[in-house]
């Protein structure tokens, strides 16, 4: 039975994307819990995928592979999710603020958040300050995830911040941001609660914002 | 030597004499909005004609007091010419393109009239100007987009990105072997339109890719190119690329433009004796939220190192404080 989890882990890992679908089928097939093969398996691998990537072993091009087959992996899982399990574990909104398109940095952070169990809302990108806020008074998240790759875009992420605080939501959601320009200095003196260096770092900083192990 | 800008920057560059200072050089963008509100002139019309385009590189060299002239100060050129959607943006906001015209992978179409399409035209035009007005007096920079950061803008970074991930190196040698003629009659053209230089960025980014895909996949490529485009090239990689320097002196470039997170000193140790070294004064922590003093200690840091040229390790953000882009100038000025 750990056998399966455990080449499940492995192909996850490795990006064998057409491989992932036989094996889970086999683990559910073999009557494993699937919140195993979730946890044990596939969210597992993410995070020894996000290692590597923070240890420079692999880079952006294996991580987008690896993320895919995870996913695919969950798409078969997840309809037969039922009670505690099938619940995400919060929720995050997230998004790259107003004059900046990037989002490769975004969306790895959002495919290990969903990996991680949470559930994901993705504004996209050259977000404006008051769509943020339109949405995190819609949405009512538990975390919002502000990416920003230009040191051009970064003033952008204060203003969120600032007009969140004069909206009187900032007790209601914790904030996040990171991107390659952004330190944890810069999310200290804008009034974050905090500062994801990689996606790997973004999934453990979620998890301590909101409160889960 | 007399040691005028022109004389410091090509000395550097082929690691000769020294003069009596390090150059201050700017192998990309040092346009901030303080430069364009002093001269009035401002993006996006300097993206799209010729004379705004050298006047505000001119700018850079007699306000600030730059070594070289570099007029090309968005990446999108070339994109714009093979069928990009552009949004020039605006004296807040550097260009972007708004679609990805071959997210297929299907065959990268060059248009025969290439260079003259309006987008690279203007730069050509631009370094024909800036030629006649400082040639001699100021190193002439040009710049050009390598296969690999064309191939970001054909096909979408991340789609791209992904292809590598699944080892479809078939189809992306294919697409990058299509965009090399593209980079090389750039260069050349730019050359004979007046570069004394010029740059080609390949966004091989040490983050974002491993030193095991350059070498497999763009390394072969930029051999071929630095042996068959004749003028000195100068390779512009951003992010940490410790883990791969050798490599970039391997594929024959004259220079390496390289970024704060590598340390000059190591950088100096690695490849030094084997190519120019031209940076790497730290953008978003010192020249945009750094103090004077802040630039003036890299700069001597990076002096002291043995870097040849000075300059910023990457497009300036447009907010960054002149006097911080002055402050790199003063420190070379102060100099070996």
């Amino acid at each position: 039975m750990s056998e399966i989890i455990e080449q499940i882990k492995s192909i996850v890992v490795a990006g064998k994307h057409k491989e992932i679908e036989k094996i889970v089928k086999a683990g559910l097939d073999a009557n494993i819990d699937p919140g195993a093969i979730i946890n044990d398996g596939l969210i597992a691998a993410m995070d020894i995928v996000g290692k590597k990537f923070g240890s420079g072993e692999i880079y952006v091009p294996e991580m987008l592979v690896a993320a895919a087959t995870m996913k695919k992996g969950l798409e078969i899982i997840k309809p037969l999710l039922t009670g505690d399990a099938s619940q995400p574990k919060g929720t995050i909104l997230m998004g790259t603020v107003k004059g900046d398109l990037h989002d490769i940095g975004k969306n790895l952070v959002i495919m290990m958040l969903e990996g991680a169990g949470f559930k994901v809302v993705d504004l996209g990108v050259d977000l404006s300050v008051d769509k943020v806020v339109e949405k995190v008074r819609e949405i009512k998240p538990d975390l919002l995830g502000l990416s920003a790759l230009l040191t051009t875009t970064m003033p952008e992420m204060q203003k969120v911040i600032v007009m969140i605080r004069e909206q009187g939501l900032r007790d209601s959601v914790k904030i996040m941001v990171g991107g390659a320009p952004v330190d944890s200095r810069f999310a200290e003196k804008i009034g974050a609660d905090g500062y994801g260096k990689d996606a790997a770092d973004a999934v453990q900083l979620a998890k301590k914002l909101i409160g889960i192990n | 030597m007399k040691s005028t800008p022109y004389n410091l920057v090509m000395s550097a560059l082929y690691k000769g004499k020294k003069g009596e200072r390090p150059p201050a050089a700017n192998p990309t963008s040092i346009v901030c909005q303080e430069l364009m509100d002093l001269t009035g002139i401002s993006f996006p019309h300097a993206h799209t004609n010729a004379n705004a385009m050298a006047e505000l590189a001119l700018a850079g060299h007699e306000i600030i007091g730059f070594d070289s002239v570099m007029p090309e100060y968005s990446v999108h050129q070339e994109a714009a010419a093979l069928g990009c959607e552009l949004d020039w943006g605006s004296r807040d906001r550097m260009p972007d393109s708004r679609n990805f015209p071959y997210e297929d992978f299907s065959d990268i179409k060059v248009p025969d009239d290439l260079l003259e399409k309006p987008s690279m035209r203007v730069v050509l035009d631009a370094l024909s100007i800036l030629r006649r007005h400082v040639g001699g007096k100021a190193a002439v920079i040009g710049k050009v987009m390598g296969p690999w950061t064309l191939a970001y803008h054909m096909a979408g970074t991340q789609n791209f990105l992904l292809q590598v991930g699944l080892g479809e190196n078939e189809m992306i040698t294919r697409m990058l072997r299509q965009l090399m003629p593209v980079t090389m009659a750039f260069a050349r053209a730019q050359f004979a339109a007046g570069a004394d230089i010029v740059v080609l960025a390949d966004h091989a980014t040490g983050n974002l890719v491993g030193a095991y895909h350059y070498q497999e996949l763009l390394l072969p490529i930029h051999k071929e190119m630095t042996a068959q485009i004749e003028g000195p090239l100068i390779l512009h990689v951003c992010g940490n690329c410790m883990d791969r320097l050798e490599l970039f002196a391997d594929a024959g470039f004259d220079g390496y433009h390289f970024e704060w997170q590598v340390d000059s000193r190591t950088a100096v140790e690695k490849v030094g004796h084997r190519l120019a070294l031209v940076g790497n004064i730290n953008n978003s922590q010192v020249l945009f939220q750094g103090t004077p003093e802040d630039v003036r200690k890299q700069v001597r840091y990076a002096v002291e190192a043995g870097v040849d040229m000075i300059a910023p390790e990457c497009a300036v953000p447009l907010s960054t404080p002149l006097e911080n882009l002055k402050a790199i100038v003063d420190a070379v000025r102060e100099g070996y």
